[in-house]
């Protein structure tokens, strides 16, 4: 056991320069996810601001007096509990990809750390698969209740995305992988 | 674990400290004492060699088996 191990401990160590190394697979992954996290929190601020000018003018058009705006033909002031519903639905979807991409990132703080099979990873990776479900679920939910206030507008019926469903199965099963490895990790650190 | 460690036993029938062990097997004091109350999963055979040759003893002298409860939870 010790040589097999001491071999493994070596392409461990090797294995863990060139994925963590510059110019490696994993900084490269570190980029997109800071990028993608920043994006969306931009994105999440501007659709609060958006709603909570929505708001104010579904409340009050009459502060849009002065101004013409106009969306497919109609004016946009009769439209306005239309357009804070979907900015809702927008701002609860990027929420919702932002709890995703955050608990990314805190998985990949611990693979940089060097311990990828930390046992929080577990719930971490359970709480993406749940949330891509609810995404997923909401996004069901949002053409039901645009259907049942508009039938006029949402006529496109949403498809059953296999592909979704296929990374939520995926995304599970990735957990209990990293389960069992958080138990194997255990036990090598109870290893004396 | 119906397995126990015996290490403090022998420790003290050596009269020698866990600190001084720990320098002569060459395993920290931390995982020592993780191995002497009984929290450990299990002990490679260097380990197990190791203390043998520092404590003079054999392998049964540092472990012994009571019937038991067969797996400590998780």
């Amino acid at each position: 056991m010790g040589p097999v191990g001491s071999v493994e401990g070596r392409g461990g160590a090797v294995m863990m320069m060139r994925a963590l190394g510059p110019g490696s697979v994993s900084s490269f992954l570190k980029v997109i996810l800071d990028v993608v996290y920043a994006a969306l929190i931009v994105g999440l601020g501007a659709v609060g601001l958006l709603l909570i000018a929505a708001l104010v003018f579904s409340f009050d058009p009459g502060l849009l007096r002065g101004m013409t705006l106009s969306a497919g033909g109609a004016s946009l002031a009769s439209r306005w509990p239309a357009v804070t519903g979907g900015l809702l639905a927008a701002g609860l979807y990027i929420a919702g990809v932002l709890v995703i991409v955050g608990c990314l990132r805190r998985i990949f703080a611990t693979l940089t750390a060097g311990d990828p099979f930390h046992p929080d990873n577990v719930s971490r990776l359970r709480l993406i698969g749940a949330m891509l479900a609810a995404l997923e679920l909401g996004r069901y939910g949002v053409w039901a209740v645009g259907a049942w206030l508009m039938p006029e507008v949402a006529k496109a019926r949403p498809g059953l995305s296999l592909t979704a469903w296929f990374s939520v199965l995926v995304v599970f099963v990735l957990a209990e992988v990293f389960r069992e490895g958080a138990r194997l990790r255990r036990e090598a650190e109870l290893t004396i | 674990m119906p397995i126990q460690v015996q290490l403090d036993r022998v420790l003290f029938e050596r009269r020698m400290s866990l600190t001084e062990l720990a320098d002569r097997v060459g395993v920290t004091i931390a995982n020592l004492s993780i191995l002497k109350t009984g929290k450990a999963r299990a002990v490679r055979f260097s380990t197990l060699a190791a203390l043998c040759r520092e404590l003079d003893c054999q392998p049964g002298d540092l472990l012994t088996y009571e019937p038991g409860p067969s797996e400590a939870p998780d």
